[in-house]
């Protein structure tokens, strides 16, 4: 069957017509399991998929692995708290500020970490995640509460009480709605298809006249910018923030959602998201070897199963639509 | 003062030492290995399980510790490394991750997750103006000159040595000369293992035995090897002792502050030598 043939089946067929109910469809699907489990609990989850989808415009769209995303989800965690406890009690200045520290951070390490590819990206982002978590773990103790943590108290807005977890639950819901269609303009977008072709063939794109630099620059900012968002809205959901927000070694949870749910997809991240909580917030339950049964479903995902779960469903969706228009 | 670059040097050799095979592995391979992290530990542990064994002599116990995890280091390269070579190096930092997840937890179901202090074996300092020296720090320091030494001749004297250079310097020409280049690879990776074995039961005494011992030390060794250059053999050996010296000098002002001051340093080095991968 010729190309054009298939393109005109993926347009008419059933599942591109859902498509376009998307975040009706991802709204729908988390207040239902807000409704079957714990509705702080599915808030944890929306905002784990905020941060998946940050990560995944670096490490899907971009190609670059970095393996200390926890210290711009950090950033955003303690400015949110640190604006709270010392500048006023309303979230959304508190939001509003770490979503400009996540993009300071961002702006100011930007042109020395996407200088570096490959394995240099994903140490130089470890090496500067660790140095996040000893500033907010020891240096910078007296203001972040170093190994205790601090707690954050938020002021009602307007008469709406963020203390109140259906409250948090919307709004959130309302962000990763936001972050979804940003994420999903903006990687539909020529800069989105930019940072593809950056992806496969830098030199090449650098050939056809685009500064790279400058659009891997703003892809980067915008991915702190967005974990930043996703740490403040975590002090909204808990009211404390610790240490272990910005810890380095659980960066390795952020690649195991988006491997889960396949690279370079919205979808994707979200699927992987959410899988990842579920796993994460119920296995450990019945198996006392969670970090073993972590590593093995790694190295399964690294050589057997690359495209992950939302990649096989949507290869498979295409093979069947394909096959009905004929 | 004196006792300060004591410690830097002790400091550098061991780090000399651990980042070494990371060293080698990154520069034949292309592989960045977090799964060393995971041999440095096993070696450590293999150390506290041998010593009351044999009597709790330290020497032959460090030497059945190193030998003892080349099956280890023999099953990563065989099952993990060799089928991730030439792939996406994402790939590969993402399974050795695995395979040191994996090998942490084991180590916790098998020795349980206290930490476990180890006394200094030779308990005995010597006076060197005015200021105490131990003589085991000393030992590291002179150990790992020894293996310096013994790289610059392995790679320099020995055929195994000499084909793993032209492997690294140009992959290319050396397999067009019907060298199995990948085989001496595994070689190198066996090597490096055993030397962060060494790290590992030599640096156990000076802190303690733990599972997660590993990490830290990991981080220090990437930083080591990226200022130094990947797959750079003397740059390894320079920056190992540099930042060292970083180390132990910010210890003496500042305490907590000795390990971010060498990614300071590393951040710094990066942005006047960014490292092309």
């Amino acid at each position: 069957m010729s190309a054009n043939k298939q393109s005109a089946a993926r347009r008419t067929g059933f599942w591109p017509k859902l498509a376009r109910f998307d975040l009706a469809l991802i709204a729908a699907a988390f207040v239902l399991l807000a409704w079957m489990i714990n509705i702080q609990r599915t808030t944890d989850f929306i905002i784990f998929c905020i941060f998946v989808l940050a990560f995944d415009l670096l490490y899907g769209y971009l190609g670059r692995l970095s393996f200390g995303h926890m210290l711009y989800l950090g950033v955003g965690a303690y400015a949110a708290a640190l604006t709270a406890e010392h500048l006023t009690g309303n979230p959304l200045v508190a939001i509003a500020v770490a979503l400009a520290a996540g993009a300071l951070v961002g702006v100011l390490l930007a042109p020395i970490i996407m200088r570096t590819t490959g394995a240099c990206f994903a140490l130089i982002n470890l090496a500067f995640n660790q140095l996040g978590f000893f500033l907010a773990l020891i240096a910078l103790s007296h203001w972040t509460g170093g190994e205790d943590g601090m707690a954050a108290f938020f002021s009602p807005v307007l008469g709406v009480d963020f203390a109140n977890p259906a409250v948090v639950f919307g709004f959130c819901l309302l962000c990763l709605l936001g972050s979804v269609l940003l994420v999903k303009r903006l990687t539909g977008s020529p800069f989105g298809i930019l940072l593809r072709s950056i992806k496969e063939d830098e030199t090449r794109s650098r050939f056809l006249g685009y500064n790279t630099a400058r659009y891997k620059r703003v892809a980067f900012v915008l991915s702190t910018t967005l974990s930043a968002l996703a740490g403040s809205l975590s002090i909204l959901n808990y009211t404390f923030v610790t240490p272990s927000f910005i810890d380095p070694t659980r960066s390795v949870e952020v690649i195991f959602a988006v491997l889960i749910g396949g690279a370079g997809s919205i979808y994707g991240a979200l699927v992987g998201g959410v899988g990842y909580m579920l796993i994460s917030n119920y296995l450990p339950n019945y198996i006392q070897r969670w970090e073993m049964f972590l590593g093995i479903a790694l190295l399964i995902l690294v050589f057997r199963f690359r495209e992950g779960v939302w990649g096989y469903l949507t290869r498979y969706i295409r093979k069947r639509g394909v096959e009905v228009a004929q | 003062m004196i006792s300060t670059i004591a410690y830097g040097l002790t400091l550098g050799g061991i780090l000399y030492i651990i980042s070494i095979g990371l060293s080698l592995t990154f520069g034949t391979m292309r592989i960045v290995n977090f799964a060393h992290a995971l041999v440095y530990t096993v070696g450590a542990y293999v150390l506290v399980a041998v010593m009351p064994m044999l009597g709790g002599w330290f020497a032959p116990a460090a030497i059945f510790a190193v030998l003892g995890v080349i099956p280890l280091a023999w099953v990563i390269e065989r099952f993990v490394v060799r089928s991730l070579y030439g792939e996406s190096i994402d790939y590969a930092i993402i399974a050795t991750y695995a395979v040191l997840l994996i090998g942490v937890d084991a180590i916790k179901w098998i020795w349980g997750a206290t930490p476990i202090p180890l006394s200094d074996p030779i308990n005995a300092s010597v006076g060197f103006f005015g200021v105490d020296l131990p003589v085991y720090r000393l030992l590291i320091i002179g150990l790992s000159l020894l293996v310096a030494l013994g790289m610059e001749l392995f790679f320099n004297k020995t055929i195994i040595g000499k084909i793993v250079v032209a492997g690294l310097e140009d992959k290319e020409a050396t397999l067009s000369l019907g060298i199995n280049v990948a085989k001496y690879f595994s070689i190198v990776f066996v090597l490096g293992s055993c030397l962060a074995a060494l790290g590992g039961v030599l640096y156990a005494p000076i802190t303690t035995v733990h599972p997660y011992m590993g990490f830290q030390v990991l981080l220090l060794s990437f930083a080591v090897v990226l200022v130094g250059g990947l797959g750079s053999i003397r740059g390894t050996l320079i920056s190992a002792f540099a930042l060292g010296m970083v180390m132990s000098v910010t210890g003496r002002i500042w305490g907590p502050a000795s390990e971010a001051m060498v990614f300071f340093v590393m951040a710094i080095v990066l942005v006047f030598k960014p490292v092309e991968v």
